[in-house]
């Protein structure tokens, strides 16, 4: 969590959740601009590269402003933020952002959250981040063993299936997510062909395939890359 | 008690008026009733002066006015022969033949002999003896041609006579009797076919107006209620569209009234889920800082308390107001093709991280095989989210969390398993209640079982389909 000036905009109309919620933010080194209404939202976006967005604001609503920002630029990540019941907002929020926490909030959760969003959206620097004894660089598709400095070769489908874990840092993807998400195809027989590429995967990065630690089995349920 | 008056109205009024239906069918019944006293007579009547008309029509419509013309006619002739000479009659017959030129006739005088027969005629004895005469009458009467003698004279009373032969189908035209039948008949049937049309054409109106109501109640606007219909009658079914008519403004009413409170719940419930959960969010970002701050050991195992307990109520709200809403018919699910295994397997990988923070071992047994429920993709997720959430919050202490795909009656079943103390327990008690009954709500709607077994050694709880699935896939 090396990470600096990556600027994040807030909106929030509760002054304790936002002062506590930007207070936390900036304390994971993100530059956060704090707005309590959403009126000046897509002047304010302009080089951001996230929005945390309160549903229940004064004037224009949390829907509304989100839907305007996806409108302006598709591409920045907006992360809901409400305290309603979830059943209710979950799938018109879910319509254009692109990811939800309900209130109240862990705020680890929080920031974890916005790290995933960060990351697939390939807005993260050319630092590299440390996964056990490797340096991914994600900007420039490499990986470095941290030790040796040697950069490890790998194929075209394990590379792919290394970084879509990667990008999913923390989470635990099922087969079925990621033979979908690498090969493209519906997983139905795709069991075997997973197997054999993780196998190769594991025996180039892992220090010992027999007992891997970078690309973690949790068993019965699918894969997982922590840092 | 106006009011009732008001809306009654129209239908008393609709049994007096003419118009009614009952009023209409009553005069076609009446119709009915009175046809064979009415029309059979009629009938008869129409066949008597059809009959009657016929025949003096056929009378003066023949040539020479028929028969008995023919007679009075010739008895005439022979009287104005009185004082004539024999000449002057034979003159007089052949004026006569110019004006009978179909007949034959010839004349006899009071000798007996036969005079100028116009045209000659091969059966007429030249001297008539009274035989002859006899013989000749005997062979006329009744015979074709008809055939009249007249003594000639005044009074026609002379001792010579003339005769003549007309052929029948010059003073006739034909036989009259039974000509009034084909009358009678037509009469009789088109009667029959007017009363039959009439009913016909009354039952098509009443007909043609159910379906026009009928179609009306079956077209609907966007809310399910139909449009009001235009009300062109007032017999009973403009009665029966009036009182449809204020039904569907009662409809009306109510679903505008139901939309209001709809949203006046709705926003009630927003409101206070806003409300309640503002301050808990507070409380659990200030433990958070509290936590970075240096404590004693007491200190840390209070505020970690908190956290949980904070964590706790905010499930619990989320729990009670989703569970307000969705058995106040607010929350509408849409079934669809799930693939339950792979929704179970996606939703324990994302429970993970938490019950490995929690200590927990995880045992997820399920095939690489698709078992497919028809159910609302977010109402499931809902189910296991609620599911799982009991485990971590109730049965942590067992330190075992098993999902497994096993067979129970028959079906495939989903099977949540723990080794907590059970659900009897005392520590369950709390807050597992909204949960598991949001998940037995969304079970029902979606038609699942939900089925629990608790005992001391853990709890297990079943999940499957009420009917057969049809399609397992194979699955076992």
């Amino acid at each position: 969590m090396t990470t600096n000036s990556i600027k994040l905009l807030y909106i929030e109309d509760d002054t304790e959740i936002g002062e506590l919620v930007t207070e936390q933010l900036r304390s994971k080194s993100y530059e956060v601009k704090w707005l309590k209404s959403g009126e000046e939202a897509l002047r304010e976006a302009e080089g951001c590269s996230l929005v945390v967005l309160d549903v229940m604001l004064p004037g224009l609503d949390g829907f509304t402003i989100g839907q305007r920002l996806k409108k302006a630029n598709p591409d920045l990540p907006i992360l809901m933020l409400s305290a309603r019941t979830s059943i209710d907002d979950k799938l018109q929020g879910l319509e254009f952002a692109d990811d939800y926490v309900t209130k109240p909030f862990h705020p680890d959760e929080l920031s974890a959250r916005i790290e995933v969003l960060l990351r697939r959206g390939g807005r993260r620097s050319s630092e590299p981040t440390k996964v056990k004894h490797l340096l991914v660089y994600e900007a420039e598709n490499r990986i470095v063993h941290a030790d040796t400095g040697e950069e490890l070769a790998l194929g075209g489908k394990q590379f792919h299936i290394f970084m879509f874990l990667f990008r999913h840092l923390g989470q635990i993807l099922t087969k079925e997510q990621i033979y979908e998400a690498v090969w493209g195809e519906s997983y139905l027989d795709g069991d075997k062909t997973l197997m054999v590429h993780i196998r190769h995967l594991r025996e180039k990065i892992e220090k010992d395939p027999a007992s891997p630690e970078v690309v973690e089995t949790i068993r019965g349920l699918g894969y997982r890359v922590r840092a | 008690m106006n009011k009732r008056n008001d809306s009654q109205a129209p239908v008393r009024k609709s049994r007096l008026l003419p118009g009614s239906l009952q009023g209409q069918y009553l005069i076609i019944v009446l119709a009915a009733f009175l046809f064979i006293p009415v029309i059979i007579p009629l009938a008869s009547l129409t066949y008597t002066i059809v009959q009657w008309s016929s025949k003096s029509d056929m009378e003066s419509g023949a040539k020479y006015g028929g028969t008995s013309g023919l007679l009075s006619d010739w008895h005439a002739h022979a009287a104005n022969m009185e004082g004539k000479s024999d000449a002057a009659i034979d003159e007089a017959l052949i004026e006569l033949k110019r004006r009978y030129p179909e007949a034959s006739m010839f004349w006899v005088d009071a000798n007996g002999a036969t005079r100028s027969q116009l045209p000659p005629q091969l059966d007429i004895p030249a001297q008539w003896t009274p035989e002859e005469a006899i013989r000749f009458m005997k062979a006329s009467i009744g015979k074709d041609p008809y055939t009249v003698i007249a003594f000639l004279g005044k009074e026609n009373a002379g001792s010579s006579f003339m005769t003549i032969r007309m052929p029948r189908e010059a003073i006739s035209t034909g036989n009259p009797n039974g000509s009034g039948t084909p009358y009678y008949i037509a009469f009789v049937f088109v009667m029959f076919s007017v009363f039959v049309a009439m009913s016909l054409l009354f039952f098509r109106h009443i007909r043609r107006r159910l379906l026009r109501l009928q179609s009306a109640m079956a077209r609907q606007d966007e809310h399910g209620i139909p449009e009001p219909v235009a009300i062109k009658r007032w017999d009973e079914i403009g009665a029966l569209e009036y009182s449809f008519n204020g039904m569907v403004a009662q409809l009306r009413d109510s679903r505008q009234r139901q939309s209001e409170e709809e949203q006046l719940r709705k926003s009630l419930v927003a409101n206070l889920s806003h409300d309640l959960r503002t301050p808990l969010t507070i409380m659990q970002g200030h433990l958070y800082q509290l936590r970075e701050e240096p404590l004693s050991p007491k200190g840390q195992q209070s505020v970690s308390v908190m956290q949980g307990k904070a964590e706790g109520l905010g499930e619990l709200i989320d729990n009670l107001l989703a569970y307000t809403l969705m058995t106040s018919g607010r929350y509408k699910l849409t079934l669809e093709a799930v693939d339950i295994v792979r929704l179970a397997r996606e939703s324990a990988a994302s429970w993970y991280p938490l019950w490995e923070r929690e200590g927990l071992e995880v045992d997820v047994r399920l095939p690489h095989e698709q078992l497919i429920w028809q159910g609302d993709r977010a109402g499931l997720q809902r189910m296991l989210d609620n599911l799982f959430q009991n485990v971590v919050r109730h049965a942590r202490d067992g330190g075992y969390i098993g999902l497994a795909l096993e067979k129970r009656h028959g079906r495939p079943c989903l099977v949540f398993s723990d080794k907590g103390r059970g659900l009897n327990s005392e520590s369950s008690a709390t807050g597992a209640g909204v949960g598991l009954a949001i998940v037995d709500y969304l079970a029902d709607s979606m038609g699942l079982v939900r089925e629990t077994a608790s005992s001391e050694e853990g709890t297990r709880v079943y999940l499957y389909e009420k009917t057969k699935a049809k399609d397992e896939r194979g699955f076992f």
